[in-house]
């Protein structure tokens, strides 16, 4: 048991090493909370991907985009510095609701429902929705000829909400925008309505597809901010409003090829816009630049994996002894538990440790929802190895160990639990093996691990292939060895009973 | 030393003991014999504390047991049968050494923990008994390494390093080989010449006629007869007792 844990330290030296430098999160409040802190938190998906977010493709570990250098320049007129938190783009509001960032700005609509759960700061861009359909097709040109048509968007946009309303439509809702437009490419669907700057993007330079119509259904991009953190909202309106009187933000939209006639109505300047490449030059780019992300995500993974088995282990050595040996309403209790963590998805109990337990005013930072829900779930199934162990574990060596005078915690302590070990440990390693694997999971918490670093870079390069088999190799390089070393204890194990 | 007094013990809905009363004095060797499934074992680990009962006392120089009916019982009771296995020690069928240590490990670890002995005075006590028994030699070995007659002699040893005022014997050597049986017998002999309080559970008719100062016979939960060995070997009162004797001393 000893040397177990000394792996699991050793592991969680190697996962700190690994993630040098864990971007510390604090608790955002107003103004003033940010300008004492020196940084402005504000959360987005880069996985949502380019032009808003990106992995930059000359270096994955840096992210640039329209709306890093938005919040570079309102960092700036605040006196302070951007610092990005991720988060998957269903759950920004709720993420800024709990606390974990000032502000989101991810391309995020002005909609009346949202305009109930936050504060919206001016406009910052006017989007519109563009129709994109393959090449060869003449049939669509308006939104009326979408009826009766697979129509692919995203989850939660307004484009959702204006395809749902215009009825007879097969809307397929997609998780990212990489994917609708490649399987409009290869004719599994006919069209995709999404905002402008999506549209352009990722829709347009694809040689098989084109724009269809023009651009409809004006809409507003605005910064949301907490309910409570009007100062905050008051201090980016003035910033906006200069930063557009200063032609900086106009700037930035043509550096990303986003200006428009639309933009008019914000803007009086027009000039004309320069391309820019750089789903090019992501596809270009070697795949060794994209390691130094891909270490860092592994070293996340290897720190939470071990920690949280650290937890699993002593929690479920706890578990099995209190259901055990403990009087009735405890040992009932920890049977409870036991059941319900093992009969429950992982998936729920993570959304629920970190989105539902905020409801009734507890919030927990990514890493410890993580380190909680996966130990804690994982502790149930260690229990249940415990318990086999110990019930394998013939009666007589308790109760030699009482006819000693020893009390039942030394015996269990000192004879029985010694030996019982010993039987689950093979067991405990395969499970850290499939703790390893399931510790992808904590992706959805806001947790940027090797996973999530995977899912974002690739939805910016769109090479899901090679980096998917870099992403299989650093896990299989991982875990590998752990099966390694649970084979070699069967196998002792197998020879002696000691 | 060990009184037992209306002692009354049942499995369940099966009644096994209706008031049992057995006197035990200092240095005093006392043998159970009886058929299978009587309640030998039964009434040695009611001694022990190992199985609770329903009614009755069991008297241990001063320290006494009551009637434990709980399931669970509450930390009073449970310091008082811990006080009475630190006078009592107990060797079992089935040796019950502790697998994953060495005989030293196996004989120091309760004087250690329990007593708060030193391990250099545990490690020279236990290779003092061991040296006694003539396995010595065998101190760094693991359990599944020795004969099932050297773990039993350390299964005495281990009992003795607690420095018991009685030993119990719940069938010594009912796993043993033949070959085996006489060595761990000699151990008990021995124990038994010095003095040491005891009383065993046996199958082994001539060893019981040999140290026994009183023989006790039980069957079906009683005590059928009460006697020293001339008594019960050569003249047995009871009905039941001949039936046993005839049915054992015959094979
Ligand atoms: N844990 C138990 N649960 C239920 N019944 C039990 C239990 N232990 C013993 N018994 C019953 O109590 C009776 C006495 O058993 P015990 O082991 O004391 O007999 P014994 O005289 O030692 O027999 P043997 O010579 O075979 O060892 C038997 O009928 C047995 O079935
Ligand atoms: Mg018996």
């Amino acid at each position: 048991m000893r040397r177990y844990l000394r792996i699991i330290s050793l592991l969680l030296g190697l996962g700190l090493l690994l993630y040098w430098a864990a971007p510390s999160q604090s608790k955002p409040a107003a103004l003033d909370a940010i300008k004492k802190r020196g940084y402005l938190l504000w959360g987005s998906d880069a996985e949502g991907g380019a032009p808003y977010i990106f992995p930059d493709p000359k270096d994955p570990s840096k992210l640039i985009g329209f709306e890093v250098d938005i919040a570079d320049l309102i960092a700036r007129e605040l006196g302070v510095t951007a610092k990005q938190s991720q988060n998957a783009w269903d759950s920004l509001v709720p993420g800024l609701q709990r606390g974990d960032y000032d502000i989101a700005m991810n391309g995020i609509e002005i909609t009346p429902q949202r305009e109930q759960e936050v504060l919206f700061s001016m406009p910052y861009y006017i989007y519109t929705e563009q129709l994109v359909v393959r090449k060869e097709n003449t049939v669509i040109q308006t939104m009326d000829d979408l009826k009766g048509k697979k129509v692919g968007t995203l989850s939660g946009t307004v484009a959702q909400d204006i395809l749902t309303k215009l009825g007879g439509v097969d809307v397929r809702i997609y998780p990212g925008q990489v994917q609708p437009y490649e399987d409009l490419a290869i004719g599994r669907i006919d069209a995709v309505l999404l905002d402008l700057p999506i549209a352009a993007y990722y829709g347009k330079p694809n040689p098989k597809l084109k724009y269809a119509g023009t651009p409809m259904g004006e809409g507003f991009y605005a910064i949301a901010v907490r309910k409570g953190d009007a100062d905050l909202r008051k201090a980016i309106n003035e910033i906006l409003a200069k930063l557009l009187k200063s032609g900086e933000l106009k700037k930035i939209y043509e550096k990303w090829d986003l200006w428009n006639e639309a933009q008019e109505k914000l803007y009086k300047n027009i000039k004309d816009s320069s391309g820019y490449s750089g789903l090019e030059e992501s596809k270009k780019a070697p795949v060794y630049t994209f390691f130094p992300m891909l270490l860092k995500g592994a070293g996340l993974t290897i720190f939470i994996s071990a920690t949280a088995m650290a937890l699993a282990i002593t929690l479920g050595l706890f578990l099995t002894v209190v259901r055990l040996y403990s009087r009735a309403p405890f040992s009932n209790i920890a049977t409870a538990y036991i059941e319900v963590y093992r009969g429950t998805p992982l998936l729920i109990q993570l959304y629920i440790l970190y989105y539902g337990l905020p409801n009734i005013g507890i919030s927990l930072s990514p890493f410890v929802a993580a380190f909680l829900g996966l130990g804690m779930n994982y502790a149930a199934y260690e229990a249940e190895l415990y318990r086999a162990g110990i019930s394998a574990i013939p009666k007589g060596q308790m109760e030699a160990a009482l006819s000693l005078g020893m009390t039942q915690r030394m015996a269990l302590q000192r004879v029985v639990l010694p030996q019982a070990f010993r039987i689950a440990l093979p067991g405990v390693t395969n499970d850290f093996i499939a703790l390893f694997k399931d510790s992808s999971l904590v992706s959805i918490i806001a947790m940027v691990e090797l996973t999530k670093t995977y899912t974002i870079l690739a939805a910016s390069t769109l090479r899901f292939f090679e980096l998917g088999l870099v992403v299989a190799l650093l896990y299989f390089a991982m875990s590998y060895p752990l099966s390694l070393f649970a084979r070699s204890l069967e196998e002792k194990l197998k020879g002696k009973r000691r | 030393m060990i009184a037992v007094r209306d002692l009354h013990k049942a499995f369940g809905e099966q009644q096994l003991f209706r008031g049992i009363n057995l006197k035990i004095n200092k240095g005093e060797v006392v043998v159970c014999i009886g058929p299978s499934g009587s309640g030998k074992s039964t009434f040695l680990r009611c001694i022990n504390g190992l199985e609770y009962f329903g009614k009755g006392e069991i008297l241990v120089d001063s320290l006494e047991l009551h009637s434990i009916k709980r399931v669970r019982p509450d930390k009073h009771d449970l310091e008082a049968i811990r006080r009475i296995r630190l006078k009592v020690g107990m060797v079992f069928q089935q040796f019950n050494l502790f697998p994953h240590m060495t005989v030293l490990e196996n004989i120091i670890e309760a004087p250690m923990r329990v007593l708060n002995v030193s391990k250099e005075a545990a490690s020279e006590q236990a290779i003092s008994l061991l040296r006694r028994i003539n396995l010595e030699s065998k101190v760094s070995s693991y359990p599944d390494q020795l004969s099932g007659g050297e773990q039993q002699r350390v299964a005495i040893a281990r009992a003795l390093a607690m420095k018991p005022e009685a030993m119990l014997f719940d069938e010594p050597t009912s796993s043993l080989d033949p070959e085996m049986v006489g060595e761990v017998l000699a151990v008990i002999k021995g124990l038994v010449n010095e003095g040491m309080t005891t009383i065993i559970a046996t199958h082994e008719m001539g060893f019981a006629r040999e140290v026994a100062d009183r023989v006790v016979v039980f069957d079906k939960g009683e005590i059928v007869e009460i006697g020293t060995p001339e008594e019960i070997f050569a003249n047995p009162k009871a009905e039941r007792t001949k039936t046993f004797l005839s049915r054992v001393l015959k094979i």
